[in-house]
């Protein structure tokens, strides 16, 4: 019940399952590099040689200071961005663009001012094809998931940030993509909340086993989600170790924290986040 | 109580205006200048000549069409020019040279090419909406947020639909900014353009009766080219209302409701 320390270049091949025949991964990176062309000085090296594989069905977080990477990692994921080296691959295939396989929740919610609260989350199924009544029936359930029910008909002005958050959250869930993208998705919302949603999230995913990439800065919840836990380097990001985090699921939040598996996991992890402050006070 | 008070304002400095022109004309009591209750008594002599009210008409028709065309032209090319750094490279230099010329000043060399009739009024008037369309759908294009572009391409949007289903909407408070700044030019450039062109239209009634020396009329014709200004933009701002009411507080959404 230690924590296994994993290389990048070994955590590159956690998908294979030893001795027989490579299982598909999910997410594959690989040797991903990103230059960052920034006007008047030069060029700025966001991301080296990142290396990552991501177990269909697999939910994987990323640790690191604000500034290395997180989100552009999920960009080039999600195929927002490409990468200046290396390749992304989806379930085997070199990622080329955005698609409804990847579905991002954005760090600034990015929601459609001039929709609803249900526009926004019948946005992506009418988008597929989905008729009206159905999108309309299958929204309104996720909206009250999140907490959100009697909110179907404000405009995304009058909302608090952490509804806007709940949202986007929702609107990305709607049009069930394999993989979820999620860039500090409960950053904005006050304890309670988040806890709450943290437990939605784990049932979704224990239910329908989506790929999670979850970005986050709180190591508990890193934890208390994963089945990994990425931690990366300041500027420019690499991968400092990917921690698996062996604990029973489902998991319940009561029984964990008095889980002394789970505690050393936080320090641990804790203790290499501080680890990295020494070595980067240059910027 | 507050609403009332703002819904009756404009009202009210209308007629404070029309209180003061009537003072003003009484105390300079010279022909040339009519009081307002004069102006008022010739407004429905003036429309309910057939002849006048023809010509009216002709000057509305030809601002409706300068304007819709400008419209049609001016917003695309905006909001291409707001999404493509090449786009916008290839026109800037030409709107800049076109944006302080006033547009009135082209007339004579319009009249030139395509005589004096509906061509050169209707061109002119869509040359003088065209650039606050253009530059205001440019900037409302240019401001909308990636990850919100971002998000449609993860839902499957192409990037035409991008274009018509995310861009449109979300720089559309930026866009009827401009089509009303482009409301008002469009009168101006009406009235305006037949002034130089005297043939037909509202503006030429009002130079033939000056020329006449029937102020009244021209009086009468002021109030009715302003009054058809302040209703056309008011009737504009209703409809802009209606457009992006989601970008406004709600506050605002529950009283424009109601
Ligand atoms: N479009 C861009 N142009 C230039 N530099 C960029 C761009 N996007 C990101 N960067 C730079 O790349 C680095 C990584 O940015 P990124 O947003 O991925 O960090 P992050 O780890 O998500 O930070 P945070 O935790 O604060 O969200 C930063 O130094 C940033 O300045
Ligand atoms: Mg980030």
């Amino acid at each position: 019940m230690q924590v296994v320390s994993l290389r990048p270049e070994i955590g590159a091949e956690t998908g294979k399952v030893s001795g027989q025949t490579r299982a598909p991964a999910m997410i594959d990176i690989e040797s991903v590099s990103q230059r960052f062309e920034v006007s008047g000085r030069k060029s700025h090296l966001a991301l080296s040689d990142i290396n990552l594989s991501v177990a269909d069905g697999a939910f994987v977080s990323i640790l690191g200071p604000s500034g290395c990477g997180k989100s552009t990692l999920l960009y080039i994921v999600g195929g927002f961005v490409s990468p200046t080296e290396g390749v992304a691959k989806v379930k085997g295939n070199v990622i080329t663009g955005p698609g409804p396989d990847r579905g991002p929740v954005f760090q600034e919610f990015a929601l459609f001012p001039w929709k609803t609260v249900l526009g926004n989350v019948m946005y992506g199924l009418r988008q597929q094809g989905v008729k009206r009544a159905e999108a309309e029936a299958q929204s309104r359930r996720l909206i009250e998931m999140v907490g959100l029910k009697g909110y179907e008909n404000f405009y995304p002005k009058e909302l608090s940030g952490g509804m806007k958050q709940r949202v986007a959250i929702a609107r990305t869930l709607a049009y069930h993509p394999s993989v979820l993208l999620m860039d500090e998705p409960f950053g904005a919302l006050d304890a309670h909340t988040r806890t709450r949603l943290q437990n939605d999230l784990l049932n979704i995913w224990e239910r329908d086993r989506k790929t999670v990439l979850f970005v986050t800065h709180s190591v508990d919840e890193a934890v208390f989600l994963s089945d990994k836990v990425v931690v990366m380097t300041r500027s420019p990001g690499r991968i400092k170790e990917i921690v698996d985090i062996d604990l029973p699921r489902p998991r319940r939040r009561a029984e964990l924290l008095l889980d002394a598996r789970y505690q050393k996991y936080v320090v641990d992890i804790e203790r290499l986040i501080d680890d990295g402050r020494d070595d980067v006070v240059q910027p | 109580m507050r609403i009332a008070v703002s819904r009756l304002s404009p009202l009210l400095a209308c007629l404070g205006l029309l209180v003061a022109w009537q003072l003003a004309a009484m105390l300079l009591h010279t022909d040339s200048f009519p009081t307002a209750w004069q102006a008022i008594l010739t407004v429905p002599d003036v429309l309910g000549d057939r002849e006048s009210l023809l010509n009216i008409l002709d000057s509305i028709r030809r601002m409706v069409i300068g304007l819709t065309l400008a419209m049609l032209v001016s917003i695309p090319l905006g909001l291409m020019m707001g999404r493509s750094a090449r786009v916008a490279a290839f026109f800037n230099p030409l709107l800049m040279m076109v944006y302080p010329v006033p547009k009135a000043a082209l007339m004579p060399v319009i009249m030139l090419w395509l005589g004096v009739g509906d061509a050169s009024k209707t061109l002119v008037i869509f040359l003088g909406v065209s650039l606050p369309v253009i530059y205001h759908s440019f900037q409302g294009a240019k401001a909308v947020e990636e990850k919100m572009l971002w998000s449609g391409a993860a839902m499957g949007l192409s990037a035409v639909q991008r274009m018509f289903r995310i861009v449109l909407p979300a720089a559309l408070p930026e866009i009827l900014t401009g089509c009303r700044t482009g409301l008002v030019l469009a009168l101006i450039t009406m009235v305006t353009s037949e002034m130089i062109a005297r043939q037909s239209g509202a503006g030429n009634i009002l130079f033939n009766a000056m020329d006449m020396a029937q102020y009244d009329t021209v009086f009468a014709m002021i109030i009715i080219i302003g009054a058809l200004g302040i209703v056309l933009d008011a009737a504009f701002d209703k409809l802009r209302w209606r457009l992006v009411a989601w970008a406004e507080p709600r506050q605002d959404i529950l009283l424009g409701a109601s």
